[in-house]
Order: structure tokens, then C-alpha cells, then sequence
């Protein structure tokens, strides 16, 4: 009996609950609805503080004219996680920068502090509380120390969008649509300026968001004679190619880099597919076939007890290069200097791509992605002074020296320049870039060669903000060439001597009749 | 430790390298996929707290786990490409008894297997795959359809709400944790247990890894396939070998 009059009465308390959900929905803004939102003022959000200078504001002494209130009206920290607490957090922003008369006086100027919600913009920062960006405004004195944070919601992105350097601009001189921006020499990070060059105060009371990948963007600071140390070129983002001796999306990026890739790849192909062009395991014809027992065979070898000798041969003949160190000490170090570094430079980057692709805001990837960090900069300075001394050896040894045993072909020629020009415009490129960015001495310095370089370009009075886009546009193009040249030339040998290698070890060349 | 012995003459081959090479990626990420996952739907517990530690932080593993499933999806297109290589190329079929596509003769065997089991007639005689094996490949390819939709959502909340009402990504979310609830579930149980747990193959069985099987448990498990592999007279040419048609 009992529950035949649970039933009715959970139906009715569960209608009850639904009725009121729906009533307090029904007040919540919804995207859609927000157009005509019949109090537009209640949405909007409060005016950031100018950046220089913050001082703080005179509340008005008008307070008679609004409505009483108790305490807790102003001492309460609204759920900003709802809606209706977004607007209740809003309407005492609201109460001063709704009101078109909102201003402030900067250098004898005034400023607006009016917000309208045209002005606001759309999505996705309509619903989000002001004091939610503004996080350190609702306080006495009424003043920001922090501006507004859009870290506290928002990753950093990496490299496909933005180059490296741009870890010391702050979100809003891209995101915002105001167009003067300003170098600030007290942690050298890029802002949007408070007043411009004249002493006015600039109106940021604009909260849209600008178009942050549209190129005349970029042209707030990246043209001839900009103050915050941009070059005077947009330069495209790094592409997978780079990736090989600096940290870079896994993107194509520019056509030309892309088409790089596409020659090196298509060279790749045509290795194998003239390696196949013999017979695999009895078969003539079938292509199908010939990577079918290929793959057979590769497979039965990599899961077999020959899999701990590969394992050898991987570590101590193409790691630590025994072969070599055992013909000549002297070719054992060049290689060395110039192989290693070139791994070491790439496993780093390598592993800052990965770290920051998992995690963005991790403070390993981060510092491993910027190229002002203390470690990041040393360790790729010093890893580029392995490969440059590594090739003033060869030069030595090839040009030089010329023992009787070394034949220099066309080929190593080649090798040898790719390298040395990418690695020489590279630490140029470094130098310009410290002395255009205006790097602190404390920071740049870590990067050893190249704040060195930068002293010695500084003594100069050219534009160097004109000269780097080209200086960058060498060392990639020197790049592009290096990935595309890899399956063609002596770089082939990357490939073909760890392979020659593990395949003498798996079918028991002996010593003597080794290649 | 795979199989290290010279070719036996009591094996013969049922998976190709390709095949093992993308089982071998679906283990790895299914595996990786459920850990991650299930730590941070089940937050509260203190292993899944010690998991996501080890991963770097919940964003770490929410990444990770992203990672997985882009893998995962991966493996979905490469059989999709190569289920066009088997047909163009190798000049293939995408239907009849050597593929995955059900039939009549598994609704039988389904039966026959009962009556076998309660010791009521002959074992079935199962083609290249059973039913049970079909099942998983099936279940496997659409799940991973829906279980990449509902990903998707979760992983795009902004740009899909754009087009789709709030709520479908709250249903995405519960779709996506029941059908992996599911999707561990089969795994563990029907797939493990279906495999490793027969008195042939027991304790591991290795014909996915190493793809090969012995001729005996070929003629016992897949006698469809032994009849036309081997008992016809006539020699079977190199392209429509039936250890290419895993189809």
C-alpha cells in the first residue's frame, strides 16, 4: 500500500523540480537569445586599465543617486561559473561602465571607460564575467596590477600559428584590435600601449577580438621602424622540416618548405623502389610480393633473439660510431661533432614538440620552445659550435691537409657547404634577431654566439629589422634545400650506413668481406 | 618474446605483416586509450589519480589520450585504404566466405557451436573467420565510428555547439563513457577469453603476433579455409593466397 503513494508523490516533486529548472533557465541568457536581450547593459564588461601608470580610480561621489544596498550586494564573490552569476558579477561592473560619461584623465587627456556590448563583441567572451579576465579589479583602491589574464582559460599555441619569439608578446597586442602596441623595458614583453607615441591615452574600451591571422594584424609591429623589435617582414611559421634541428609544428608550412618535403620524400620512394627492383627471397615480378616476404622476413628478424645484436649494432656501430673510431680518431671526432650535435638537436626539438603537443602550459615545453630561455639557448649555441667546428675540421681536412686516402667527390662538396651555410646564416640570423628584439643582456646573453654577434652587429647603424627577414629567408631556404637534397646526395648515407650495417650483423657478414 | 624457431613445417600463414603490424597499434592505443580514459572519468579514485600523476597532469593525459585515438583512427583508415588495395591491386573480393562479411552459414555455426558445447553434435566448421571473430572486427570498426563522433565532440566542444544544440555534447559524453565501458568490457571478457583461453592456444595465443598457425589447429578451427587453401588439387596462385584476405 505504502508504495502506491510514493509513486504520485515522486512524479509530482519530480515535475515540481523540473518546473523549477526550467524557470531559472528560462531567466539565463542563451546564445541565441542574446540579440534581443532587453537590458543590453547588463552584459557588458568593464573597461581594462590602461597599461602605463596605473593609478587609482576616483570612484564617483555620486553614490546617493544609486539604489541602497547591504553589504553583501558588493562583499560577495558571485559563482561566476553560471550565468546568473556572471550577471550579477557584471551589474556592478556595470553600474559605472554602462554609463557613456565613464572616463578617466591620463596626461591631461580623457579617456573613455565606456563599455557598450556592441563593443563587447560575440562569442565567446559575452557570457564570460569581466572579473573573470579583469581578475584583480574588484577591489579599493579600484586599479589592475596583472591586466587582464587570458591564460587562466587559454593555452599558449605553439609554433604553427606563432614563431618562438612571440612567447614574449602578450595575448592581447594580436587578439585585440587596438593598433599601438609598445616594447615594456621592465620584462621586455611586448603589451598594447595605454597612450601613444604623443602622451594621448588610446580607447581600448573595444573588447572585439581582431582578425589575429589576417597579415595587415601582424603589420602593427612587423613593418620598417616598428619600437618593439619585430622584423620588418612577416615571416612564415617554422614547418616539419625544421624540426630537425629546431622545435616546429608537424605542419607544411610555407609552399616551399612543403615542396622540400614532398622532393624528399619522393626521393625516399624512389630509393626503395630501386632497391626492390632485385629479387626479395626468390621473387622477379610481383611488387606485391617482394614487400610482402620483405616485410616477412624483417619482422621474423626484429621479433628473434637477433633482435639483442641489432640492438648492439644500433648502440655501439651507429650510435657511438665504432666503426669508425677504429679506421681514425681524427674522422671518428669530426663525425662525431658534426652527427651528434645534429641528433642532440634534433632529439631536444623533437622532444619539445611532443611535450608541448600533450601539454601546452607545461614549463619544460615551454622553456624548450623559447629561444631566449637560459638552457634552451645555450644548449642549442653550443650544439651549433659542435657542427660549425665539425665542418671547419672537414674543410681543414679535405682542402687543406688532403691526406692521400681522402677523395673529395662533387658530391661531399655539396655536403659540406649545405651544412656550413646553414649553420654560419644560422648564428647570423641569431645575432640579428637578439640585437632587433632587444633581448636584456641577462636573458641574451645564455645564447653565447649569437649575443656576441649581436654586440658586434649593434656597433653597426643599419636597419637590421630590414635585414633579418632576409637573413631568415637564407637559412630556411639553405634548409629546405638540405631536407630535399637528403635522398639524393652524400646525405643518403644517413640511411644507407645504419642499414648496411644492421643487415651485415642480422645475415653474418664477416669482417673481411664487409662494405 | 615472439616465436624464434625456423619455419615449421606445421605452420602455415594467416596474417600478413601488415595485419599484425595494425593489430599491434590497436592493442597498444586501445590499452593506452582505456587507461587514460578511465582515469579521468573515475577521478575520484586514488588509482587514477597515481595514473594521471605519472602522465603528467590530467590536461597530460587528456592530450595522451587524444593522441591514442588519432593512432587509433589511424588504423581505421589504413584497413579502409588497404580494403581498396585488396580490391584494385590484388584484385580481391569484398564478399564471400574468406571475408568478414556475415553470412547464413554463421548463424548456423552459432547454433551448431551450443549444440556442440552441450555436447549435443560435431564442432562447427568454421571458414577463415568465425563468428566470434567477425564479431570483434565488426564491432571494433563501427565502434570506433561512434566512439570517434562522440571523441570528436568532447574534444571540439566550441566549434560542434556552434552547429549543434549544448546538450549533444552532454549525450556525446555519455555515449562515449558507456560505449567504452562496453568496448572494455567485450575485450576483457569475450575477446580474451575467446582467444587465449582454448585449450590450443592457451596460455598466449600467437598467431596475430607471428602470424603464423599450425596446420593441425588451421584444419581444426578453420576447416572451411584448410578445404580451399589445401585441398584442392589445383596450385594456388600467388595473389589470391587466402593469408592476404583478412579482410
Amino acid at each position: 500500500m505504502k508504495t502506491k503513494v510514493i509513486v504520485p508523490a515522486a512524479l509530482g516533486a519530480a515535475f515540481l523540480l523540473m518546473g523549477v529548472l526550467l524557470l531559472t533557465k528560462s531567466e539565463a541568457p542563451s546564445p541565441a537569445g542574446a540579440v534581443s536581450q532587453p537590458e543590453p547593459a547588463v552584459v557588458a564588461v568593464a573597461a581594462p586599465e590602461p597599461m602605463e601608470a596605473p593609478a587609482p580610480v576616483e570612484l564617483p561621489a555620486s553614490t546617493a543617486e544609486k539604489p541602497e544596498r547591504a553589504c553583501l550586494d558588493c562583499h560577495r564573490y558571485a559563482n561566476i561559473n553560471t550565468n546568473e552569476g556572471v550577471l550579477a558579477a557584471n551589474g556592478m561592473c556595470n553600474e559605472c561602465h554602462a554609463d557613456p560619461a565613464c572616463d578617466r584623465t591620463i596626461n591631461g587627456h580623457k579617456a573613455s571607460l565606456h563599455v557598450t556590448p556592441e563593443e563587447l563583441g560575440k562569442y565567446p567572451h559575452e557570457f564570460v564575467a569581466c572579473v573573470q579576465c579583469h581578475a584583480d579589479v574588484a577591489r579599493s583602491p579600484h586599479q589592475s596590477d596583472a591586466g587582464a589574464q587570458c591564460r587562466t582559460c587559454h593555452s599558449v599555441h605553439g609554433e604553427k600559428t606563432a614563431h618562438a619569439p612571440h612567447l614574449r608578446v602578450d595575448c592581447q597586442a594580436c587578439h585585440r584590435r587596438s593598433e599601438v602596441v609598445r616594447l615594456d623595458k621592465t620584462d621586455y614583453r611586448v603589451k598594447l600601449a595605454g597612450v601613444d607615441a604623443d602622451g594621448k591615452p588610446v580607447d581600448l574600451s573595444d573588447h572585439r577580438l581582431a582578425e589575429a591571422d589576417s597579415e595587415d594584424n601582424c603589420r602593427k609591429c612587423h613593418q620598417a621602424d616598428n619600437v618593439v623589435g619585430a622584423p620588418a617582414a612577416i615571416l612564415p611559421a617554422k614547418s616539419a622540416l625544421c624540426i630537425l634541428c629546431h622545435p616546429a609544428s608537424l605542419a607544411f608550412g610555407h609552399p616551399i618548405f612543403a615542396l622540400a618535403i614532398l622532393i624528399g620524400v619522393a626521393g625516399v620512394f624512389l630509393t626503395l623502389r630501386f632497391w626492390l627492383q632485385g629479387s626479395v627471397e626468390g621473387e622477379e615480378r610481383s611488387m606485391h610480393r617482394k614487400i610482402d616476404l620483405g616485410a616477412e622476413a624483417v619482422w621474423r628478424t626484429v621479433f628473434s633473439r637477433k633482435f639483442f645484436s641489432m640492438l648492439r649494432v644500433l648502440f655501439l656501430d651507429i650510435l657511438l660510431q665504432r666503426r669508425i673510431l677504429k679506421e681514425s680518431v681524427a674522422r671518428w671526432s669530426v663525425h662525431s661533432l658534426i652527427y651528434t650535435a645534429i641528433l642532440a638537436r634534433f632529439a631536444l626539438s623533437l622532444l619539445a614538440g611532443i611535450r608541448f603537443w600533450f601539454d601546452p602550459e607545461n614549463p619544460m615545453a615551454l622553456a624548450l620552445m623559447d629561444k631566449n630561455h637560459g638552457f634552451t639557448g645555450f644548449i642549442y649555441d653550443l650544439l651549433g659550435l659542435f657542427i660549425l667546428a665539425g665542418i671547419v675540421w672537414v674543410v681543414i681536412r679535405r682542402y687543406v691537409v688532403k691526406p692521400e686516402h681522402v677523395v673529395t667527390e662533387i658530391a661531399d662538396n655539396v655536403a659540406v657547404a649545405l651544412i656550413g651555410l646553414l649553420v654560419v646564416f644560422g648564428f647570423i640570423a641569431e645575432g640579428v634577431r637578439i640585437t632587433v628584439s632587444q633581448i636584456p643582456p641577462e636573458l641574451g646573453i645564455h645564447s653565447f654566439i649569437g649575443y656576441f654577434l649581436s654586440q658586434l652587429f649593434s656597433l653597426s647603424d643599419w636597419n637590421w629589422q630590414r635585414v633579418y627577414p632576409w637573413l631568415w629567408w637564407i637559412h630556411a631556404l639553405l634548409g629546405a634545400a638540405f631536407v630535399a637534397y637528403l635522398p639524393f646526395g652524400k646525405m643518403r648515407h644517413m640511411f644507407n650506413t645504419p642499414l648496411t650495417y644492421l643487415i651485415e650483423d642480422v645475415s653474418g657478414v664477416k669482417r673481411e668481406k664487409r662494405v | 618474446m615472439m616465436e624464434n624457431s625456423p619455419i615449421e613445417n606445421d605452420a602455415v600463414r594467416r596474417f600478413s605483416v601488415f595485419h599484425r603490424f595494425l593489430h599491434i597499434f590497436v592493442m597498444i592505443s586501445f590499452t593506452f586509450l582505456a587507461v587514460t580514459g578511465f582515469s579521468l572519468s573515475f577521478s575520484d579514485q586514488g588509482w587514477a589519480g597515481l595514473v594521471v600523476s605519472l602522465l603528467g597532469g590530467a590536461e597530460s593525459a587528456a592530450g595522451f589520450h587524444r593522441f591514442c585515438a588519432a593512432l587509433f583512427y589511424l588504423v581505421v583508415v589504413s584497413h579502409l585504404i588497404w580494403l581498396g588495395y585488396f580490391k584494385v591491386v590484388l584484385k580481391g573480393r569484398w564478399t564471400g566466405s574468406h571475408t568478414m562479411i556475415p553470412n547464413a552459414t554463421d548463424w548456423e555455426n552459432i547454433l551448431q557451436n551450443f549444440r556442440y558445447i552441450f555436447g549435443k553434435g560435431e564442432p562447427p566448421l568454421f571458414n577463415r573467420f568465425s563468428y566470434l571473430e567477425k564479431i570483434d572486427y565488426w564491432a571494433v570498426l563501427l565502434g570506433m565510428q561512434s566512439m570517434g563522433v562522440t571523441g570528436l565532440l568532447m574534444w571540439h566542444p566550441e566549434a560542434f555547439s556552434a552547429v549543434l544544440p549544448g546538450y549533444a555534447i552532454n549525450i556525446a559524453n555519455e555515449f562515449h563513457f558507456h560505449e567504452a565501458i562496453l568496448a572494455v568490457g567485450y575485450i576483457g571478457v569475450v575477446h580474451m577469453t575467446a582467444t587465449h583461453l582454448t585449450p590450443e592456444a592457451f596460455p598466449l595465443e600467437k598467431s596475430i603476433f607471428n602470424g603464423r598457425i599450425a596446420r593441425r589447429r588451421l584444419k581444426a578451427e578453420h576447416p572451411g579455409e584448410w578445404k580451399d587453401r589445401y585441398a584442392p588439387t589445383a596450385p594456388s596462385e600467388g595473389t589470391t593466397d587466402p593469408a592476404d584476405a583478412a579482410s
